[in-house]
């Protein structure tokens, strides 16, 4: 086959290739890039909901979100709150999902490991607003989880103030987040476990090695781009969180100890209608996710393991 | 390693099933408990310690059944049964987003992992950043293009800035890179167009991963509260996340017909759930081709 | 499905070049096929009536159409303003003032068609209604909305849980708040520190409307330019709260649920909320054994025993506005659907009896169907010790500011005084805005 030719098919195809990303290329423009980047200018202008003028501000709205109160919601408030959110849902939620991962797969009959596996993705088929409704009434005072935090500490009659107290609020988020994502993580383990031949275990108990060690020397480092990868996956998720804080301030809740980044963009912007002021916080949340998502391609590309 | 233990019943064994029965309960129990809520009086509900078993003892009008919460969570607060509509609307959107997400992220991750084109990185790159955006940050600009667009408080208003996600074209092109170009070199070579072989030989082999990939598109629409509170003004535009939240503020319902109302609106879910679950459990299948 | 859509991109198209034409017509025109978006708050009661008055009026108007949204009333605010953001506010709609008056500061609402509504001008306008009723919709002499409702909060209260508690209801009701404390501590029941019956709780969530009489009896106020003036007297408001929660008598907190929705079931776990008139209409509709059986009654707003002003609950309106960027020949058409609404023969009373709502009117306030309400002399006697609420600059998100205070001194420990320096802040920073 001649060169040009050759060349001339590979162009060919390359446009295929091309036009076949166009209709993504083109809803994104329309429904992601057009509305950030109007977010963007949005942030540099005092724009409110209702008035009709708005000037250019330069950057006087990142500097008011980083230094001033924001009627009592400040930003510094909400990356604190969303920074405890994260790290205290999705190291739990990492480590245990990968526990009983490899619970699971060690366990000897599949129809038992098939059917906790069912068990635990249940409540992710649910819909936030369920989930958080559910989890409302069972933190009231009256509700079942106070009755087994009192049955479990061997008290009576305390009220462990899961909605009120402040620590305890934002570990009842947690919580709620924790339990409609446990199964998930769980199922993205088990498939990186299954993806690691079998041959590798066996070989390592003809040498006589315990499972434990077994487990900690082979399949924990064969699994590390998994972990790697679904850590900044549920961090990600976790930064993003919604629902669960706004259905539980809508259910009277205290809004400050839980007012995650984009709790505080949404009462900011559609609450309160400081439009300019909320842009400006979506671009910073938005810079944020952009370096966790570098870290993430960083990770994937350099930590890939050849079996 | 299978038999090597047979008959046995190590104390790690029995201590695997302790673990995971313990996490199991802390999943279930919650369900159960909206389950049985469901039929109850709130005074039941309300009353400590909670009994699982609904009661009629605690009902405080005698006009009231078992499923008088039922009852009240579909009538809704004003008597016209708009719950069958909203829950209808619900199912539409989240089908059709499911469709067009499958067959658009496909197609996209297909061009991205099988062709080599001048800026291909740079559209992945583009593609994946949109990933980032958290919703809020772009719900006000999103409502301005849809009132251009003249699709508020429409069924396609609803459908059409969910017509594809990120995240879609992500899982498919990761699952497509490692899809045999022999296959696609054969097909080239007797003649086949580039079109046709996607819609002939790439879809109909990738069976698996774009069950996962509807399910999940279908589980986010389902799910989406934010979006519908803007775009659906009118009743019957609903969707069901906002039936239950409007339900919930109304004067009269009460923790009873809240989960009644919860539980209903599941049912769509739990059945998609049970009936493929092989495709939910295998929802992270797509992961096995990270590497590429 | 299908069908649905064509049919629905079809009647956009009808309807668009509707938008796009103005009119300069005096009289309401009939012919022409026209469209009205009406947006307003879930209320079952209400909702009943004026479908019936809006199938009333396109029966006599057949080229009118009225497409209603009705969302919960926080939604209904935030869907308000996102859709005057983009420029498709809806035609017509309604708020409480506190939300709503900042609509007419930035001339997104329309001032009244006199004309169409049937009167000479402004002052003829104004003055159909009790005197300084209308006040707040009053901006450089124009009328900027008539009212739906203006509706001050009493004390409701169950007689049963009342005697239960070895109280009498007729001379133990709390005119003061030590005394509400004093009966609440008598009324509340507790397993241990979980309260499972209130004497009586707040409606946490409308501080302007509940909370900043309090400060004004102890003489605090809340005022545009300064904020919350008059520290000593926040500090022992909020010092109140903080005794009325958890970490004080347990009395309450804003996490459980709400005491008006507890209180029409009669289940004897609440014995006092603090509501409207129009709570009477909806314990009739969720519970008519409760309401039948007398055993409910209302009691005046309490003040604190060294109060320096008498003051009651702060009085609140919802105000029909109409969308400024509409055509003129729509807001004609609202106006004229307002004014069937609100100002024909008798609604005001259907108003009154089947929703429990006021409007103000001179004819009204006199009549006897207002006197016969039950307990409607309890509502206009703290009525006469009340004023409008805050509804000036920034009252959405100073509200939601002192909110965080009482929240923060309920729950979260803080000291009063510290809660106060912080809500001053806060507030002024709103205000400076």
């Amino acid at each position: 086959m001649k060169k040009t030719k050759k060349y001339s098919i590979e162009r060919r195809q390359a446009r295929w290739g091309f036009a076949f990303t166009i209709p993504c290329l083109v809803f994104f423009a329309i429904f992601a890039f057009y509305p950030i980047i109007s977010a963007f200018i949005t942030s540099l202008t005092n724009r409110k909901a209702i008035s009709r003028n708005f000037s250019f501000v330069g950057l006087e709205n990142y500097i008011y979100i980083f230094t001033k109160g924001n009627g009592g919601y400040s930003l510094l408030n909400s990356l604190r709150a969303t920074l405890e959110f994260t790290i205290g849902t999705f190291i739990p939620m990492v480590v245990v999902s990968l526990f009983v991962a490899v619970l699971l797969s060690q366990l000897r009959k599949p129809g038992h490991s098939k059917f906790y596996e069912l068990c635990f993705y249940t409540p992710a088929v649910l819909s936030s607003v369920v989930a958080a409704t559910i989890w409302m009434i069972l933190f009231q005072p009256t509700g079942l989880v106070n009755q087994m935090s009192n049955f479990l500490m061997m008290t009576s009659g305390r009220d462990y103030q899961w909605l009120t107290s402040n620590t305890m609020l934002q570990i009842s988020t947690m919580i709620v987040y924790f339990w409609k994502y446990i199964g998930y993580f769980t199922i993205l383990f088990i498939t990186g476990l299954a993806s690691i031949p079998s041959t590798l275990y066996e070989a390592a108990l003809v040498d006589g090695s315990s499972r434990w060690h077994s487990f900690w020397h082979i399949t924990l480092p064969l699994l590390k781009p998994t972990v790697v990868l679904v850590s900044i996956m549920a961090m990600l998720q976790c930064l993003k969180t919604f629902s669960t804080q706004y259905m539980f301030v809508q259910g009277g809740t205290a809004r400050a100890p839980i007012d995650v980044i984009t709790m505080n963009i949404y009462f900011t912007g559609v609450n309160n209608g400081y439009l300019g002021r909320a842009s400006a916080m979506s671009i910073v949340l938005f810079l944020i996710m952009l370096v966790f998502t570098a870290l993430q391609f960083k990770f994937q590309s350099g930590d890939d393991v050849d079996y | 390693m299978k038999n090597q233990f047979v008959g046995k019943i190590s104390v790690g064994e029995v201590l695997s099933y302790v673990f995971l029965t313990i996490v199991l309960v802390f999943c279930i129990l919650p369900l159960i408990f909206m389950l049985t809520a469901a039929f109850m009086d709130a005074k039941q509900i309300m009353s400590m310690p909670y009994t699982w078993i609904p009661s009629s003892k605690y009902f405080t009008t005698s006009t009231r059944t078992f499923f008088t919460n039922f009852q009240k969570a579909i009538v809704g607060n004003h008597g016209d049964n708009i719950f069958f509509r909203n829950l209808f609307n619900s199912l539409i959107v989240a089908t059709v987003c499911a469709m067009t997400t499958v067959f658009l992220a496909s197609l996209c991750g297909f061009g991205l992992a099988k062709y080599k084109f001048k800026g291909q990185k740079a559209v992945f790159m583009a593609i994946m950043s949109t990933m980032m955006i958290p919703f809020e940050a772009i719900m006000i600009p999103l409502y301005l293009v849809a009132t251009k667009m003249k699709i508020i408080n429409t069924i396609p208003g609803l459908i059409i800035p969910f017509l594809v996600s990120a995240f879609g074209v992500f899982q498919m092109r990761q699952y497509l890179i490692t899809f045999p170009t022999e296959y696609l070199d054969a097909a080239r070579v007797d003649g086949m167009g580039e079109f046709g072989i996607y819609s002939r030989i790439v879809l109909p082999n990738s069976t698996p991963v774009i069950a996962t990939l509807a399910i999940l598109s279908f589980r986010n629409q389902w799910d989406n509260l934010l979006w519908p509170l803007l775009c659906s003004q009118a009743e019957k535009m609903k969707t069901i996340p906002l039936y239950i939240s409007k339900f919930a503020e109304e004067k009269q319902t009460d923790e009873g017909a809240l989960m009644a109302c919860a539980l209903l609106a599941s049912i769509p879910m739990f059945i998609l759930f049970f009936s493929m679950s092989k495709y939910f459990l295998g929802g992270a299948a797509v992961y096995d081709s990270r590497k590429g | 499905m299908k069908k649905l859509l064509v049919a629905l991109c079809a009647l956009a198209l009808m309807v668009l070049p509707l938008f796009a034409q103005g009119g300069s017509e005096t009289a309401v025109d009939d012919s022409k096929p026209i469209t009205i978006e009406f947006w307003t708050h879930e209320d079952a009661a209400r909702q009943a009536l004026e479908e019936k008055y809006i199938a009333e009026y396109t029966a006599q108007h057949p080229n009118v159409t009225i497409n209603v949204t009705r969302q919960s009333a926080e939604k209904l605010r935030e869907l308000i303003q996102t859709a005057f953001a983009a420029g498709q506010g809806p035609t017509f709609f309604n708020l409480p003032i506190e939300n709503e008056y900042q609509y007419i500061e930035a001339g997104r609402v329309a001032p009244a068609d006199y004309k169409t509504l049937g009167f000479d001008n402004a002052k003829d306008l104004i003055s159909s209604y009790a005197d300084g009723m209308i006040d707040a919709v009053v901006y450089d002499g124009d009328v900027y909305g008539l009212p739906l409702e203006t509706t001050n909060w009493s004390i409701f209260l169950n007689k049963k849980v009342f005697r239960d508690a070895g109280l009498d209801p007729e001379t133990d009701y709390p005119k003061t708040w030590e005394e509400m404390v004093e009966v609440s501590k008598k009324i509340v029941v507790r397993d241990g520190d979980i309260i499972t019956r209130r004497g009586f709780d707040f409606r946490y969530s409308y501080e302007l409307t509940y909370f900043v009489p309090m400060v004004e009896q102890l003489g605090g106020s809340l005022d545009a330019e300064k904020g919350c003036v008059n520290e000593e007297a926040w500090v022992k408001a909020l010092q109140f709260m903080k005794e009325w929660g958890p970490s004080g008598n347990n009395l309450g907190n804003p996490t459980l649920t709400a005491a008006r929705k507890l209180f029409n079931k009669d289940n004897n776990d609440i014995a006092m909320a603090n509501t409207g008139l129009y709570q009477e209409a909806r314990i009739l509709s969720d519970n008519p054994d409760f309401y039948n059986s007398g055993e409910w009654m209302v009691v005046p707003y309490p003040v604190f025993e060294d109060a320096v002003n008498d003051v009651a609950g702060c009085y609140y309106g919802h105000f029909y506005m109409v969308n400024a960027d509409a055509s003129k020949e729509e807001q004609k058409v609202a106006w004229d659907i307002i004014k069937y609404f609100l100002l024909t023969e008798g609604h005001a009373e259907e108003y009154l009896t089947n929703v429990g709502l006021i409007q103000p009117t001179n004819a009204l306030m006199n009549s006897e169907t207002y006197k016969n309400m039950p307990y409607s002399d309890v509502f206009s006697g703290d009525f006469a010790r009340s004023h409008i609420v805050y509804y000036k600059k920034g009252a959405t998100a100073i509200q939601s500011a002192i909110n965080t205070a009482i929240k923060s001194v309920m729950l979260q420990g803080v000291e009063p005084k510290d809660a106060y320096k912080t809500l001053q802040t806060a507030v002024m920073e709103i205000l400076e805005d």
